[in-house]
């Protein structure tokens, strides 16, 4: 008996021993730092650079709104609004650095927004912006309510800048949040030219702190969360049971959440393969690393399927009407389609990705109390 | 409860049925907590239904901004007016109408405080004081940006928070240190104790089957049903309650802590032990009545001292984030801080003591408001508290944080 163990061991050496030569690669080996390199100067600061673009025009076009609320100037506000909210698109998965203290995000884009509070602050006149309370009074939410969701038709929106006892509070209130916009972006846009740029391409580790962890885990979150949840699943009512069209992006809008939308998952494809911001370079990615690794999945190459999986969620989400709430009051089964699509990628995301890179979520569900 | 115990248990009490055949009535409990004399149910737990639903009222007012008042809170929480007059400070009329209230049962138990009335009194005084520092320190912060010294409100992930100067939330001070001082207190220390299951007549009472005047239930029964009510009287179903469900109180952590892998069963074991022991009562089998009693202690004490180390813990990895996330730890060391005060109604199995002592409780809270309070924790002596706690029972902190 016991010289069968020996036997057995014996083999089992000799087999691992042998086997050794076509191992798999090891991720420390790979080359992290051209990842975050590509990251920092070909998508994150870029974009950063054109949303701060987009919200100074933002911030002007209400300056000049409100010194004369006119019908074209109105529409020169909305398109601005509409170029700035896609270009946000581009960024709002990296809540890190600055934009995490700033809590950026959430002073952006929380929707439903509170269109009560709304009316209280603009009536009251004193309201303090960085009061997280406020999160959901400010932002493109409520200004999309500001310059679509004040009356049936744009003259009665316009009277509420013009003729209204509160017209001079409503200005106010609508340059005040533009401005607010304007400046954290500014806030969000320095940081990573002045210093932070730097910081995060040489924190190239691996580990929980590392850049590239917390990246991945921010962009894991941001389409689970924010993408796949906030644009689809919960307006489809995936979690409460029935839909609920009013929670959509952009509602007031009535056409621009599935716009929204689509540049958001751009902006995650976009990511996950390196593209340089409004460009065709394909840079260092987490497909890079994934192909390095050779990761497979099911005898397929992972980076093939994540890739396709989010075509297939792009091309199922091209039925979808324009105006989310009007698509999930007619036939929600088409928003159910789309989120199931985009929850196939939550899994080759989360698991498969995340276990091949090794690295550990940083986040879990809040347990609701 | 270690997985030997788990397996000891059926083992236990089998050994014990087959050994008490002879001079014991068989006891056959039934699936749910459902007891009936004479075709009527003899279960009644509506005063411990009651002060869980006023509990409830009280945490969600403390938090409305618009409406309450210090008044008001002082008379939920005393159901009755300052000068001992009649009060309506319910949303729900029935609690109105009760004569209950939540005051008269915290720290109140025949165990620990019979004999201890200065302490009782501290305790009760201690939720008024919390109340009150609610609408005089945070309500008129409400509109101001907590910082350290400084009241106000602090962003918790898309949640608002509203703290006191330290970074406390007076609401989950409040909310978690009732699970103790209230319901874990009036379980374990009460309703459980020998001392009341047996005061009086009970005894004989309940082997004559003599029921308490106007009721369908001995003595005896009525109080192990308190006990009960207290962790499942606010169920949808209560004889048969969904695991977990409920407003933030015991059932809820419950739920909570047996969805823990490491601490998987204990609902059920704990429930198990609720219906083997009113079925004893039945049968007159006192000894199967104590020993499940004995479970019942470890097993909510165990829940609070989980719950209050998972919360240390999560407050400590939000602190140590490369951008510490104050306001989430401020909510998690929040709760922490109750279910630490909690730990002071816990009671050893077969000990007239709680597994940590009000001198090294008070010095753990002690610690966590030291100085500018959460403000300026430190890390460290969050891992200690939560060594400290974990060494009392038969879990690591690991399984409990995870």
């Amino acid at each position: 008996m016991k010289k069968y163990t020996i036997l057995l061991l014996t083999v089992f050496f000799v087999w691992s021993c042998s086997n050794n030569s076509p191992s798999s690669p090891n991720p420390d080996d790979f080359d992290r730092e051209a990842i975050l390199v590509n990251w920092a100067d070909n998508i994150i600061i870029p974009a950063f650079s054109d949303l701060s673009e987009t919200t100074s025009q933002l911030h002007s076009s209400a300056e000049s709104f409100t010194t004369s609320p006119t019908q074209q100037n109105l529409n020169s506000l909305r398109n601005s609004w509409e170029n700035a909210y896609l270009a946000f698109q581009h960024v709002s998965m990296f809540e890190m650095g600055e934009a995490m203290q700033l809590r950026f995000r959430d002073n952006l884009n929380i929707y439903p927004t509170d269109t009560t509070e709304i009316k209280e602050n603009i009536s009251e006149g004193t309201y303090d912006l960085e009061l997280p309370s406020l999160n959901n009074s400010q932002g493109f939410p409520a200004l999309d309510y500001l310059i679509h969701g004040l009356g049936e038709n744009d003259t009665e929106i316009l009277s509420h800048y013009t003729t209204s006892s509160e017209a001079q509070n409503y200005r106010t209130y609508l340059t005040d949040l533009t401005l607010r916009i304007d400046t954290l972006t500014d806030q969000i846009l320095n940081s990573w030219t002045s210093g932070y740029r730097d910081e995060f391409v040489n924190n190239s580790g691996n580990g929980a702190n590392s850049s590239l962890d917390m990246m991945v885990n921010d962009y894991i979150y941001y389409y689970e969360k924010h993408l796949r949840a906030g644009k689809i699943g919960i307006p489809a009512g995936v979690f409460s049971g029935s839909p609920l069209s009013g929670h959509v992006e952009a509602y007031y809008s009535e056409g621009f959440s599935k716009a929204l939308f689509n540049e958001a998952l751009s902006a995650s494809i976009n990511f996950f393969n390196g593209t340089h911001f409004e460009g065709e370079a394909d840079g260092q990615s987490l497909d890079d690393y994934l192909d390095y690794l050779n990761t497979m999945k099911d005898g397929a190459d992972l980076t093939s399927i994540i890739n396709n999986q989010f075509q297939v969620a792009m091309n199922e989400a091209q039925a979808l009407n324009d105006n989310f709430a009007a698509q999930v009051e007619t036939d929600n089964s088409l928003m159910l389609a789309t989120y199931d699509e985009l929850q196939r990628n939550v899994v080759n995301l989360k698991v498969d990705m995340l276990q091949a890179l090794n690295i550990n979520v940083d986040y879990v569900d809040a347990d609701g109390d | 409860m270690k997985l030997s115990n788990i397996l000891l248990f059926p083992i236990l009490a089998f050994a014990i049925i087959a050994c008490d055949n002879s001079n014991e009535p068989d006891i056959d409990p039934p699936a749910t907590y459902e007891f009936t004399r004479n075709g009527e149910s003899s279960v009644s737990f509506t005063g411990q239904t009651t002060r869980i639903q006023m509990a409830a009222e009280l945490t969600s007012a403390m938090m409305d901004f618009d409406n309450s008042t210090e008044e008001l809170l002082l008379e939920m929480y005393r159901n009755e007016t300052a000068t001992g007059g009649d009060a309506d400070p319910f949303q729900n009329p029935d609690l109105n109408d009760a004569t209950k209230n939540i005051k008269g049962k915290v720290a109140a138990s025949t165990d620990y405080f019979a004999s201890n009335t200065q302490l009782s009194a501290e305790i009760k005084n201690q939720f008024e004081n919390w109340l009150s520092a609610q609408i005089n320190e945070v309500f008129p912060n409400e509109n101001t940006l907590a910082a350290a010294g400084q009241p106000g409100q602090i962003a918790d992930g898309s949640s608002t928070r509203y703290v006191n100067g330290k970074g406390f939330e007076y609401n989950q001070l409040v909310g978690k240190s009732l699970i103790g001082a209230l319901m874990a207190d009036q379980m374990l220390n009460n309703y459980l104790s020998t001392s009341v299951l047996d005061a009086g007549t009970n005894r004989e009472d309940n082997n004559e089957g003599t029921l308490a005047e106007g009721s369908n239930y001995t003595n005896m029964e009525h109080k192990w049903d308190e006990a009960y009510g207290y962790l499942f009287g606010n169920a949808e179903n209560p004889a048969d309650p969904a695991i977990g469900e409920g407003n933030g109180f015991l059932n809820t952590y419950l739920g909570r802590v047996d969805g823990d892998d490491d601490f998987a069963g204990i609902a059920q074991e704990t429930y198990e032990a609720f219906i083997l022991g009113r079925a004893a009562i039945e049968a007159g089998a006192y000894d199967v009545r104590d020993e499940q009693a004995q479970i019942i202690r470890e097993n909510i004490s165990t829940v609070i001292a989980v719950r209050a180390v998972y919360y240390l813990q999560s407050g400590k990895a939000a602190l140590e984030q490369s951008t510490p996330d104050f306001g989430a730890a401020f909510h998690d060391l929040s709760e922490a801080y109750g279910f630490i005060y909690s730990l002071k109604f816990s009671r050893v199995p077969n000990s007239d003591s709680p597994y940590l002592s009000s001198q090294e409780i008070d010095a753990m809270l002690a610690q966590l408001e030291d100085g500018e309070g959460l403000w300026d924790v430190e890390t460290s002596s969050l891992d200690q508290m939560s060594e400290t706690i974990a060494a009392q029972f038969d879990f690591t902190v690991e399984e409990a944080a995870n």
